[in-house]
């Protein structure tokens, strides 16, 4: 197996939940990421879904796929001498990524700071949800309040409803591509110059990252941009529509102009008196959406899409979970993975993120919870099997 | 301050110092991931053709006084993604605007692209013809499904890839159809994961030599935070739906109005802890030990009579009191901000998420750095975009080492061009 992107690196990951996928993303780059995880486990294990709805601490869906390919450490951070076998791990490791509460860290003497004494080109990303100071670093939060406070949550809905949350942790996620962007960034440059740094990553940040032109729209219209469903909030009247999610038979549709031919809404739905609505699009909006359900209502999504996609009119189909899994494009692709696992039964699970055509993308399970203490507590600490066997008797390791 | 500012353009080194990228890129996902690398101190050359400004950089705020009356240049979201960046217009479809970007890519690191994926073959430039000029070429490419497959040709913007990846199933009112979240979600999404991927493949070029070719099909990416629900269709049959506010598992969890109009306070409780934080915040503290809202599963199937009483208390109060107030008690709680809010809130502000940045045209407006600050002010913006052409007589003269007389010629006949056509 030819080497990954990462080869050669060792990080430390120390975040739970959702902010798991920067870990993930470097795993699968090729990076030897092990986990260290508290005696309970990551609490990303005891996250639904479960096979037969049945809690275990191997067969959470988000766990296999947020922690493939990493190992499993659990060191007990609460005991000095936990915190001695971390401090240890990091001198023999190239970068460390945690989650936890702004001030944990440093209230167990092992901060960036202390950590950076030891290993001085140490490169370090913390990913929290409002940032590690500031007037709300003491603050408590979760995806839905990261969004809120954003500004993204306002401008997710429909006006004549309250603001919705989009689906799950896509925030927090995020925010854990910007976490892994920064430590791989942060390792380049350590290569280059011999400095390590610390990343003080926010997810309240990733989410206004995410609203893309409103702060624009806000600066120099002085407009205030409102939810408006599925549709771009561009107000300009010239701008191309549509951008939006219509019903048909049986389904949904994803609508979207051709952005350089606005006209080719008119040739896919012709007879309905469309052309000139379309040299204003987004100023006539409401009456398109009108035109387009009254064509669309006896024609399936497959065959909507496919009709408009031969003109080249980017239209695509509103897929539920159980038709992308069985989607031929992603079948043909081989995207989706299984990844046989001891203990979780046979699952199909996102593969590679990227396609690297010369570093392949690392795919292998997740690790159980302390599969790897023993292994790497005498091969990269140089520890004995009986000083391994002490510790685990004090409680110390797992 | 333990997080100084960041360290301006010539403020010492940054990261990526040295890296050259050529970014041939449209619409938002390629000029993100463009957008980290210039902001991180790569050298970013936009690349442009004559005819690719479209309908969507339409209606644009008036110049600057003084500033010459290019309208074209005033697209407020484009000059936020191409901040920091350089700007030169070829036409790739003339043999000699090929030639001309062909010996660009000799001198560059990283070729950025994100149009269909017939576009770079079409031109003659694809991976093959990059590598045989600079064989350490890294390519990224970022199709909206992938190179192969039966969708490979079909096109899309981030939004319409949300609706293949169960994004937009999963988004909305449980009661309504399928929705969107905010403006994009996507675009940025894809773009971070294609920086990310292609610095890792920048550090693996300089270990060993190697360049590669790398294919982020958008669609595949989003898919990894679908996969809770993906994985739940074989794990259990269960197909997931559209939620709305509530939590698969936490209760109570929602946004409750507040006083005003269109105002609303979030509220997330994750444990039995804040559950009876914030009955004792609202003036129900008997109910903090009533078994009937005791635990997760049973508040979770009792939410809804819950509701009314958080909802009577929050809807005494601003949503900003009604944040602070109950995180104060210990209670996860988010004032839902509109935008005019967002650019007016402390953390931010203390952050420096948003940085004000002077474009010779436009004037000042802000741009949202990405999401992290460094110890060593490796965080913020490049600078401004560039103007049409901005940057033709380096790219063309110094980069490739065309004569005068030679760029003269290239602009007579239309493969160098000093401002859009048509």
């Amino acid at each position: 197996m030819p080497d990954g992107a990462l080869s050669g690196l060792r990080i430390l990951d120390l975040t739970q939940g959702s902010f798991d996928y920067a870990g993930r993303l470097l795993a699968g780059l090729g990076a030897d990421v092990i986990k260290v995880e508290p005696l309970t486990g990551d609490p990303v294990r005891g996250m639904p879904p479960f096979p037969g709805d049945t809690p275990h601490a191997e067969t959470s869906a988000r766990h296999l796929h947020l922690n493939a390919a990493k190992r499993s450490v659990v060191i007990d951070l609460e005991s000095e001498d936990g915190r001695d076998a971390l401090r240890r791990l990091v001198a023999n490791s190239d970068a460390l990524i945690e989650s936890f509460a702004p001030g944990y860290l440093a209230a167990r003497g092992i901060a960036y700071d202390d950590l950076a004494a030891l290993k001085p080109d140490l490169v370090m990303a913390s990913v929290t949800h409002f940032g590690q100071d500031g007037p709300y670093a003491g603050y408590q939060g979760a995806e839905i309040v990261d969004v809120a406070l954003g500004g993204y949550l306002k401008l997710t809905g429909d006006a004549d409803r309250e603001p919705v949350k989009p689906y799950d942790d896509l925030t927090t996620e995020h925010a854990a591509v910007h976490a892994a962007a920064a430590v791989v960034i942060g390792l380049f440059h350590r290569d280059a110059t011999g400095e390590g740094d610390w990343f003080d990553v926010a997810a309240i940040d990733a989410a206004l990252f995410l609203l893309g032109g409103v702060a624009q729209i806000h600066h120099f219209d002085g407009a205030i941009p409102v939810r408006h469903g599925a549709r771009l909030m561009f107000n300009n009247p010239r701008y191309p529509y549509p951008s939006t999610i219509r019903p048909c038979l049986g389904g949904f549709v994803h609508a979207h102009s051709n952005n350089r031919d606005a006209q080719l809404l008119a040739v896919l739905m012709p007879g309905l008196g469309l052309e000139e609505l379309l040299d204003t699009p987004m100023g006539n909006a409401d009456a398109i959406d009108e035109k387009m359900d009254e064509w669309l209502a006896d024609k399936s999504k497959f065959e909507a899409v496919r009709r408009a996609q031969e003109l080249r009119l980017p239209f695509t189909e509103v897929l539920t979970p159980e038709e992308i899994l069985a989607d031929p494009h992603l079948a043909a692709r081989h995207f989706l993975v299984e990844l046989p696992h001891p203990v979780a039964p046979p699952s199909a699970q996102p593969g590679a993120a990227a396609i690297m055509t010369g570093t392949p993308w690392r795919h292998e399970r997740a690790p159980l919870l302390g599969e790897h203490t023993d292994e790497v507590l005498t091969t990269v600490l140089g520890l004995e099997a009986v000083e391994v066997a002490a510790l685990r008797e004090r409680g110390v390791i797992a | 301050m333990t997080f100084p500012p960041a360290a301006g353009p010539h403020g010492g080194t940054r990261p990526l110092t040295g890296v050259r990228v050529l970014e041939l890129t449209t619409a938002v996902a390629g000029p993100i991931a463009g957008c980290v690398f210039a902001d991180m101190g790569a050298e970013v050359i936009k690349i442009e053709g004559p005819r690719a400004r479209t309908a969507a950089q339409s209606g644009t705020p008036p110049p600057v006084e003084g500033a010459p009356d290019h309208p074209y240049n005033r697209a407020p979201f484009w000059n936020e993604l191409h901040r920091g960046k350089r700007h030169v217009s070829i036409d790739l479809a003339q043999p000699e605007g090929r030639a001309l970007f062909l010996r660009l890519v000799a001198h560059s690191d990283v070729v950025l692209e994100n149009f269909s994926p017939r576009v770079l073959g079409g031109l003659g430039i694809d991976y093959p013809d990059l590598k045989a000029v600079k064989p350490d070429i890294i390519l990224t490419s970022m199709p909206a499904f992938g190179k192969t497959g039966p969708y490979a040709l079909r096109g899309s913007y981030g939004p319409g890839i949300d609706a293949m990846s169960g994004l937009s199933h999963l988004t909305g009112y449980p009661d309504r159809g399928p929705g969107k979240p905010a403006q994009f979600y996507l675009d940025q999404s894809a773009g971070l994961t294609a920086a990310l991927t292609t610095v890792a493949a920048l550090r693996h070029r300089n270990r060993t030599g190697e360049g590669q070719y790398i294919e982020l099909a958008m669609l595949e990416g989003e898919l990894q935070l679908v996969a809770p629900a993906l994985m739940d269709v074989k794990m259990n049959g269960r197909v997931q739906s559209r939620i709305g506010n509530r939590h698969a598992w936490h209760a109570p969890h929602g946004v409750y109005p507040c006083l005003g109009d269109d105002r609303w306070v979030a509220i997330a409780i994750e444990s039995d802890g804040q559950w009876r934080a914030l009955a004792a915040a609202i003036g129900h503290a008997a109910l903090a030990d009533d078994p009937r809202y005791a635990t997760e599963p049973a508040r979770h199937a009792a939410q809804h009579d819950l509701d009314p009483l958080i909802a009577a208390w929050t809807a005494e109060r601003s949503h900003l009191d009604a944040m602070h107030e109950l995180q104060l008690a210990g209670v996860p709680a988010g004032a839902v901000l509109d935008v005019a809010e967002v650019h007016a809130d402390p953390q931010f502000e203390h952050r420096g998420t948003l940085v004000w940045v002077d474009h010779p045209e436009l004037g000042r407006f802000p741009h949202t750095r990405t999401a992290w600050r460094s110890r060593r002010g490796h965080h913020g913006v490049a600078g401004p975009a560039p103007v049409f052409g901005e940057g033709t007589e380096y790219v063309v003269g110094t980069l490739a080492a065309l004569t005068n007389a030679e760029l003269a010629d290239l602009e007579a006949n239309g493969t160098v061009a000093r401002a859009p056509l048509g």
